[in-house]
């Protein structure tokens, strides 16, 4: 008689039927020493799941709890630097694409009157940000409040500025709401960085 | 109830709201978390791995990674289920990383002739320990675990059928060094 391998033997522990277990089983029943092996397997499996629980001899959680901290520190660093990104180039958009985007030949009536609609619309759009409430980290705060504080700067500039009542007046405030536009697309900018960072 | 199931309700009573925290990035969840699953992470990590040392990388880069992919934890299993599937992997990774399987083929070869002709009678802990290292993890993640040879495959991104000859040999050897009678 031939006996059943170790590989029949341990198939036959797993619930899932292979080809020729119903052999295998067959043969269990009527051979003493393959069913003595099938038992000495049942034994040794059920000797391994008793085996005591090994603990670690030292706490490794504050190597744990350091890895994190430099994981979030790390977070921080690539959010701050997109959000920089973010400032620099509506920054550079301000300074260069201004005056490639507006039609050489309009007049300086006319590229004041698009200037201050751009505005217009950047101002409904902080204005949907914050109303919208949302958490602000200390980063973005930051940033926020010093592109603010220029923008209160220009404003007070514009102002006296509209007091001017000379014929080249318009020309004159035109790089001042330029300025002020990039500024807020900038502002704009740095909100929505730091809300996409946080997955709002 | 499951044994993953068991093991959750048994270490951890409130899984969910501990999981929200460490999603949100509590540091004292995750402590809770690891004070909860560090001993039975290491206790598989230390059945697989050869040293206590890579044992307790394992353990440490299990909760790392933990705190990384908690939001792929979508609470559809047992919490202890995600974490050992975790854990297995990395103990997995560490095998592989540190070549273990090329050191076991020439351990096996150098040592098969006395293995077979001079059976040794040692008690389970050490017979477990002599296996050779893929041998080892496979038993544990079938027999102990519980793991599907399909299940263990995947993680050793190998056959179901090497994972099978790896049991049935770790089996013979594992009989022999036991002194459990052979058959006539």
């Amino acid at each position: 008689m031939t006996h059943l391998t170790m590989e029949q033997l341990v198939a036959l522990r797993d619930a899932v039927s292979e080809p020729g277990s119903a052999e295998s089983q067959a043969h269990l029943g009527v051979c003493a020493d393959c069913s003595a092996e099938f038992e000495r397997l049942h034994q040794r499996v059920a000797r391994l799941r008793a085996l005591p629980t090994l603990r670690p001899s030292r706490d490794r959680f504050p190597q744990v709890a350091a890895r994190v901290r430099q994981d979030r520190r790390q977070l921080y660093v690539r959010r701050a630097g997109l959000g920089a990104l973010a400032l620099a180039a509506s920054l550079l958009l301000v300074v260069v694409g201004r005056d490639v985007v507006t039609p050489p030949t309009a007049s300086a009536s006319d590229k004041l009157t698009a200037v201050m609609a751009e505005s217009a619309t950047l101002e409904q759009a902080l204005r949907q940000i914050r109303d919208g409430g949302q958490v602000t980290d200390a980063y973005t705060a930051r940033v926020a409040t010093s592109l603010e504080d220029r923008i209160a700067e220009l404003d007070r500039e514009l102002e006296a500025a509209q007091l001017d009542a000379s014929a080249g007046r318009d020309a004159g405030v035109l790089p001042l709401w330029r300025e002020r536009v990039g500024l807020m697309d900038a502002l704009v900018d740095v909100h929505l960085t730091r809300a996409s960072n946080v997955g709002l | 109830m499951t044994k993953a199931l068991a093991v959750d309700s048994y270490l951890l009573g409130d899984a969910e709201s501990v999981v929200a925290r460490v999603r949100v990035g509590d540091p004292a969840a995750l402590e809770i978390l690891y004070r909860a699953y560090e001993a039975p992470v290491f206790n598989l990590a230390r059945r697989i791995c050869r040293t206590v040392e890579d044992a307790e990388d394992v353990l440490q880069e299990t909760f790392f990674e933990v705190y990384r992919s908690i939001g792929q934890y979508r609470g559809d299993g047992p919490l202890w289920g995600w974490v050992r599937r975790v854990a297995s992997s990395k103990a997995l990774m560490r095998l592989r990383r540190n070549k273990y399987r090329e050191t076991d083929e020439l351990f096996d070869e150098v040592h098969a002739e006395r293995r077979e002709d001079t059976p040794l009678r040692m008690d389970l802990e050490a017979a477990l320990e002599r296996l050779p290292a893929t041998s080892r993890a496979v038993v544990w993640l079938h027999d102990v675990e519980g793991y599907t040879h399909e299940e263990i495959a995947g993680m050793m991104d190998r056959t179901p059928s090497f994972s099978k000859s790896q049991l049935s040999r770790a089996h013979a050897k594992l009989r022999t060094w036991l002194g459990e009678e052979a058959r006539a």
